[in-house]
């Protein structure tokens, strides 16, 4: 009996609200001392990553969140039987159970800010782009051509990394002053100024929203994007997943790199 | 698993993308290299991390910066 | 399906845009033929490669700014900086790879390059 796990939550009574799964089944709850995993039963195996798939996953995680404090899976978290889902409980019960405590009352918010990255370039190559102190690279050889030009973009975009970090911590000083914890990705691509996700008390959440308002109100030139209120999807840290297990790997390496459900079984060596 | 087209342009499929595709919660296990020799692979990968944090150090331009946690 | 999470943007195009340049670096699966499999160790050792090249680029451009080499060097430098970036667009371009599948994504590390 294969079971798609949306999220561990800090309940181990039965849920009472209707909530529908994948497959329009029915998602229950598998206790475990004073946590439980909330569960859906498929029948059918699951051909990809589809746009319905992604939004029926983040649904269900979102009406979790109304009732309880939930440490949201990761998509296609797929396990083999309830003595699996038990066993995968047991090994993680202490980390679930700090992160429960730790994510009580607290959502999620994401921020994301578009800069106009060329004009930004442009004003610091009019800045500080012709002046060549470096006289004796002025020689005309195609090497040291190529160094000066290196050595030109180099100071250019270390110049344009520096400006982009000023802009993230002004910004910071309004968003951050609301959140309990925060993780913040910069110049993810040239325009991609700022990627962020902000942990906030529910009860900060008007807070928080009138925070990014002054933000957003700052600059006209920049485009901005909230989003939110989500589980705390960035927020789950578990200690026992940070020792690399033997037969594991990293990420894309290869095209042939697969997102693969986990179909826990007998493989259960820890090292 | 089929590339997800994002041809409609939904930008709430891509936020709830960015979440649920490869954060929440990861029970071990579930990334997969699905090429020959693994124990040949995990060494270099070893080789790799240190290459990264020596980057950290260097760091500057253009490389995108790593997530920055702040508690 | 309701959603009570929302996304605001004044922008959605603009973001999607850039969003979907995230997307790229996902990983995916193809069908498994020699070909490919060629492909992606190709990738990988240009990768190591290209990760490489950055180093010597960066370290470069910092002895040049802190003075530390001379003029002979500059140029000796200048001339095997240029080759390799020569010699990586001949590789990419009979792989057929763009820079962007040039990394390697680590995980909670982010990206390597």
């Amino acid at each position: 009996m294969k079971l798609y796990l949306y999220g561990i939550i800090d309940s181990s009574s039965m849920i009472r609200e209707s909530i529908c799964g994948l497959e329009g089944s029915g998602v229950y709850n598998i206790p475990y001392c004073d946590i439980g995993t909330a569960v859906s039963e498929i029948n059918q195996p699951i051909p990809g990553v589809s746009k319905r798939l992604v939004l029926e996953h983040e649904a269900v995680a979102e009406k979790l969140m109304e009732k309880f404090t939930v440490l949201p899976f990761r998509l296609l978290t797929i396990l083999d039987g309830r003595e699996n889902v038990l066993s995968m409980m047991d090994d993680y019960y202490g980390d679930f159970r700090d992160n429960l405590d730790g994510l009580r009352g607290k959502v999620e918010f994401g921020i994301k800010v578009i800069w106009p990255a060329d004009k930004v370039k442009s004003c610091i190559i009019n800045t500080c782009g012709t002046k060549n102190r470096n006289a004796h690279l002025l020689d005309d050889s195609a090497e040291r051509r190529f160094v000066r030009e290196k050595f030109e973009q180099h100071k250019i975009d270390r110049a344009f990394r520096e400006k982009a970090d000023g802009y993230i911590n002004a910004m910071d000083v309004f968003l951050g002053k609301f959140a309990t914890a925060k993780k913040l990705e910069t110049l993810r691509t040239e325009n991609l100024l700022l990627s962020a996700v902000y942990l906030v008390t529910k009860d900060n959440q008007d807070n928080f929203r009138e925070a990014f308002e002054h933000v957003r109100t700052a600059r006209k030139d920049f485009k901005y994007l909230v989003s939110g209120p989500w589980p705390p999807y960035h927020f789950v840290i578990l200690r026992r997943n940070s020792q690399p297990r033997r037969n594991s790997g990293l990420t894309a390496m290869f095209d042939k790199v697969i997102l693969q459900p986990t179909l826990v079984g007998a493989d259960k060596t820890w090292q | 698993m089929d590339n997800i087209t994002v041809k409609s342009k939904d930008v709430t499929l891509l936020e709830v993308l960015d979440r649920v595709l490869d954060k929440g919660v990861i029970i071990a296990g579930d990334i997969v290299i699905s090429v020959a020799d693994v124990d040949l692979i995990y060494l270099g990968l070893k080789v790799l991390l240190s290459s990264v944090e020596t980057m950290e150090c260097l760091r500057g331009a253009p490389f995108p910066s790593p997530m920055q946690e702040a508690t | 399906m309701a959603m009570n999470s929302v996304v605001e943007t004044d922008f959605p195009e603009t973001f999607v845009e850039e969003m979907e340049k995230l997307q790229e670096a996902l990983p995916r699966r193809i069908d498994a033929n020699p070909k490919n499999v060629e492909k992606g160790l190709a990738k990988l050792v240009l990768t190591l490669v290209e990760l490489v090249r950055k180093l010597l680029e960066k370290q470069a451009m910092r002895r040049i700014e802190a003075g530390s080499l001379s003029d002979e060097q500059i140029e000796r430098v200048g001339e095997t900086l240029m080759k390799l970036e020569t010699k990586m667009h001949e590789l990419k371009e009979v792989f057929g790879l763009k820079d962007e599948e040039l990394n390697i994504n680590l995980g909670p590390l982010g990206d390597l390059m």
